[in-house]
């Protein structure tokens, strides 16, 4: 087993830590305060090459494997403190551009992943009703096949990226009697006539992430924009979902190295009674457990992304590691506001935004719960 | 024949005081040396010039260097070393010396040494201590071959005394007709200031990027520095953000001061900002951030808004 | 903007340093392309981005391990590099030297650089190799324009005395300031690409050129730290402590 990075990789880790570090790092409380996303950046990212990484070359993604993808995301969240940019920028990765690159046409595909990879277009992913969330193939959005479009009719709740998408990746069913069977998936353009993305959603965290609720009415949509076939739904969402479960904290990894090391730097310069407080058990414990977690967390981040590298199925391991990952990550961020004492409650030392941050990831690509039943199934019990 | 020439400094009206500064250099090495100046009209400047201890004053005057251009300049400058048979050529490191001068020593098959702090005997040749890095480090070196040219970093060596008897001043002939013809000046900013010299003021009072814009840069900053009597300098930062022009700018690649007192307002002490402080007397540092690094170096530190604090600072200097 | 012929060739040395950026916190000593040189190799890819330049050819003296900076040229948009395979401490006119064999090789219309190396701060290969070469030179530069259908460039250079504009014949030499640009950061597909282009190795023997430096480095310190003073906690007794204490009021 070779843990050894290539000189090609460490190049590229490389240049993800620099750029993300020089460029990415400002008015990250200000952004987080008021809930506005940062264009400029997302930008960057796209001319640096962050959103196509994981994608052929013909479609304009720069085909790296999955282990390089996630090691570059976990660079990108060790040096960038705006995990809402992160937040952002995965949800367009996993919920857009796979889908699209896993079940798209030839034309389909020419057309949005160009774009889609350098960041041109801002893709979104609308799955999620006020109805169904765990229970996620019990939609009630519906569509309708009349002529040469679809209709749909219905709402979708959680739409990351939903008020600045150029299009979205639309889940609905075709006919609730078939249940999962019957869902299918369209990409939907933004202005297209009977979407309204409205209702901006404010979150505890990732706040710089925007996020809406969306409106069908009688939305039509051309034919040629059905993602795969009729039925195919849930098919195509449970493989998106293993890649998105297996790489949305990869960045998340980073996050927490970051909280180690900023950690172990306050508890040697904060004095208390005579000593630095890391020479406090207690305080020394917390960076212990944190170190503990964020290599456990690490190992398991880059066997699934290894193991899918070698085109093993996954479905296991990317819950393991969003589960493992996203308690890691809320506890990391706990500790390293405890570790600070008042400091960590202040907004001004950007902790307590990283455990708000933290908190949703026990949420989203489902549930901790959701993880648990997912491995206990793949177990057998 | 002298073994070192000292090439003085001067803005067409008077010879600029830190050039001088390497006369004490020259006096250092023992030795005859006579100090050279370049341009066009140049009797006062070179009569001026007449009472440091030099052998003679040689002054290359000519329309054809009435502006300092490089490669006019380092053509002469070379040719009037070989003819005084000047083992050394020196200068104080300035804009216009580290322009003219390593040509020169490419053209005399020279080393160089910039910004020359001191020079030390070791195993019967010269050291020469310059600094590195931004000046985090000093570095000893010594040069091989016939000859040499040094840049001294003026505020590490005296002013030279100015009592010396009278020595003749010589006009060093030269073909100006055969001089390099690839250069040409366009122009100059020339912005009138009642201000002294950034490198020869008594007091500098500098600001960094809290200043927010020229208005408050010059109202704050250069208010402070008129109630002392100073120059205005600035951060490498302030000038990116076009609060002060580029001959404001202090530091590692801009100009190093050395004056009796540096006041430093909103500035946080960069390594390559400190490196263009360092010898001043006394510095005192204001700034709203109590561990920002200018603290370790400052004699007097004051916490606190520079926006509040310098309007009272500036009424307690006028109110005496 | 005059149109016309573009510089075939625009030659961009530059240097392997230690991170200036890197901080005592550092945990390994990384090295970074010296950052005027970086704006200097930014200059080149922007003059040619503007169809005034056809070639950039980037060129460093060091050993192997210097291949990774050369790398990140690449990736910046260099079209070739050129690594002179030596790896002693050479000077400033060793380099000079050396650089003047392979701009002879090379012929490029223009040679950008940045003013110094902010390791060593010497500022003196530029003008050096504009002497050996007997070219024009413009120095701390931060405006670069092309006239005559280029066969002069028109440099705004950075004064003590504040802006000067000297205009010089090509083929020259120009070494950048501080504010000429900021320099693009290295992309990934930047990275991909560079990965085929050329990085070419030359001996000082196969340039035709034997050099020895003429500077020896004896030692190196840290210079004397001063001391750290004391706090003030106001107008009126900073006042008192310049006026009584210091002397200097």
């Amino acid at each position: 087993m070779d843990f050894a990075w290539s000189d090609q990789q460490r190049e590229l880790l490389d240049a993800v830590g620099r750029f993300a570090s020089q460029q990415l790092n400002y008015n990250v409380i200000e952004n987080d305060r008021d809930g506005v996303f940062n264009h400029d950046a997302w930008k960057k990212c796209g001319d640096f090459g962050i959103h196509g990484l994981p994608v052929p070359t013909e479609y304009g993604g720069l085909g790296m494997d999955p282990l390089t993808t996630v090691a570059a995301l976990e660079r990108l969240g060790y040096a960038c403190k705006d995990n809402g940019l992160l937040f952002s920028i995965n949800a367009h990765m996993w919920t857009a551009i796979i889908p699209i690159l896993a079940n798209g046409t030839e034309a389909q595909k020419k057309k949005y992943l160009p774009g889609l990879c350098n960041g041109t277009l801002i893709g979104g992913n609308a799955m999620s009703e006020p109805n169904s969330g765990s229970d996620a193939f019990s939609l009630s959005t519906t569509a309708v096949k009349k002529g040469s479009k679809y209709i749909l009719n219905g709402s979708k709740i959680f739409v990351t990226n939903g008020p600045i998408a150029d299009l979205l990746v639309v889940f609905v069913t075709m006919d609730k009697a078939r249940g999962a069977d019957g869902l299918c998936a369209f990409v939907v353009e933004k202005d297209s006539p009977g979407l309204d993305v409205s209702k901006k959603i404010e979150k505890m965290g990732v706040r710089t992430s925007p996020m809406a609720e969306v409106f069908f009415a009688d939305c039509e949509v051309p034919e040629e924009n059905l993602l795969g076939k009729e039925g195919a739904g849930s098919f195509m969402f449970t493989k998106s979902m293993t890649w998105e479960r297996g790489c949305i904290l990869a960045s998340a990894v980073g996050s927490m190295q970051r909280l180690l090391e900023t950690s172990i730097r306050y508890a040697k310069e904060r004095r208390q009674g005579g000593q630095s407080i890391g020479k406090f058990q207690r305080v020394a414990d917390k960076i212990v457990n944190m170190k503990l977690r964020v290599q456990s967390a690490r190992h398991m981040l880059y066997h699934c992304a290894w193991l899918r590298g070698q085109r093993e199925p996954v479905y296991m391991e990317a819950a393991m590691a969003k589960l493992h990952i996203s308690d890691c990550w809320v506890k990391c961020c706990e500790d390293a506001i405890q570790i600070r004492g008042g400091y960590g409650y202040m907004v001004e030392y950007e902790v307590e935004r990283e455990l708000r941050d933290a908190i949703g990831s026990r949420l989203y690509s489902g549930t901790s719960e959701i993880q648990r039943s997912i491995i206990a199934s793949w177990l057998g019990v | 024949m002298v073994e070192t020439l000292v090439l003085i400094e001067h803005d067409r009206q008077q010879v600029k005081r830190p050039s001088l500064h390497a006369i004490t250099l020259a006096q250092q090495f023992g030795g005859e040396y006579a100090l050279l100046v370049l341009g066009h009209g140049l009797d006062e400047i070179a009569a001026s010039l007449v009472s440091y201890g030099a052998a003679a004053v040689i002054f290359a005057d000519d329309p054809a260097l009435a502006e300092p251009l490089a490669d006019r300049y380092a053509t002469v400058i070379a040719e009037a070393a070989r003819k005084y048979g000047a083992q050394t050529l020196l200068g104080a490191s300035s804009t216009f010396s580290k322009d003219v001068l390593p040509r020169a020593a490419a053209l005399l098959d020279a080393p160089m040494v910039t910004d020359v702090l001191a020079i030390e005997e070791m195993d019967g040749s010269i050291a020469y201590q310059r600094p590195i890095n931004a000046g985090s480090m000093l570095a000893m070196v010594k040069l091989d071959g016939n000859r040499r040219v040094l840049t001294v970093r003026a505020t590490a060596f005296e002013a030279p005394a100015a009592n010396a008897a009278p020595c003749p001043t010589e006009r060093f002939v030269f073909d100006a007709a055969s001089l390099p013809n690839g250069m040409q000046f366009i122009s100059r900013e020339q912005r009138a200031s009642d201000r002294p010299d950034l490198t020869e003021a008594r007091v500098v009072v500098s600001g960094g990027r809290p200043l927010k814009d020229t208005e408050t840069f010059e109202r704050l900053v250069g208010g402070l520095a008129d109630a002392l009597g100073g120059a205005v300098g600035a951060t490498r930062a302030a000038v990116d953000a076009g609060m002060a022009p580029n001959d404001y700018q202090i530091g590692q690649t801009g100009k190093v001061v050395a004056p009796e007192l540096y006041i430093a307002l909103g500035i946080s002490g960069a390594i390559q900002h400190l490196a263009g402080i360092k010898d001043s007397r006394i510095i005192v540092a204001i700034n709203k951030d109590p561990d920002a690094p200018i603290f370790q170096m400052a004699t007097y530190g004051l916490v606190g808004d520079l926006h509040q604090i310098v309007p009272q600072l500036i009424e307690s200097v006028r109110s005496g | 903007m005059t149109r016309g012929q573009s510089v075939e060739k625009i030659l961009v040395p530059f240097k392997s340093v230690p991170d200036p950026y890197a901080g005592a916190a550092a945990s390994t000593s990384k090295s970074v392309i010296n950052p005027f040189d970086e704006i200097a190799i930014e200059e080149a890819l922007r003059i040619r981005e503007r169809g005034e330049a056809a070639e950039i050819v980037g060129v460093t003296i060091g050993a192997p391990a210097v291949d990774e900076q050369i790398r990140a040229a690449l990736a910046m948009g260099v079209d070739r590099a050129i690594r002179i395979d030596d790896s002693r401490a050479l000077d400033p006119y060793a380099v000079a030297r050396i650089l003047r064999a392979l701009v002879e090789k090379e012929a490029p219309q223009v040679v950008i650089m940045g003013k110094q190396a902010v390791d060593d701060d010497s500022n003196q290969v530029g003008q050096m190799l504009a002497g050996l070469l007997g070219w024009p030179q413009a120095t701390f530069v931060s405006k670069i324009e092309f006239l005559d259908n280029k066969t002069r460039a028109r440099c705004t250079r950075e004064t003590d005395g504040g802006l000067e504009v000297v205009a010089i014949d090509l083929p020259s030499i120009i070494t950048t300031d501080l504010r000429l640009n900021e320099p693009r950061y290295v992309s990934l597909p930047g990275l991909m690409k560079a990965r085929r282009k050329s990085i070419e190795v030359l001996t000082c023997e196969q340039l035709g050129v034997t050099v020895r430096p003429m500077t020896t480095t004896l030692s190196t310190s840290s210079p004397t730290r001063r001391a750290a003073g004391t706090r003030v906690g106001s107008v009126e007794e900073l006042m008192a402590k310049l006026k009584q204490e210091a002397k200097v009021l």
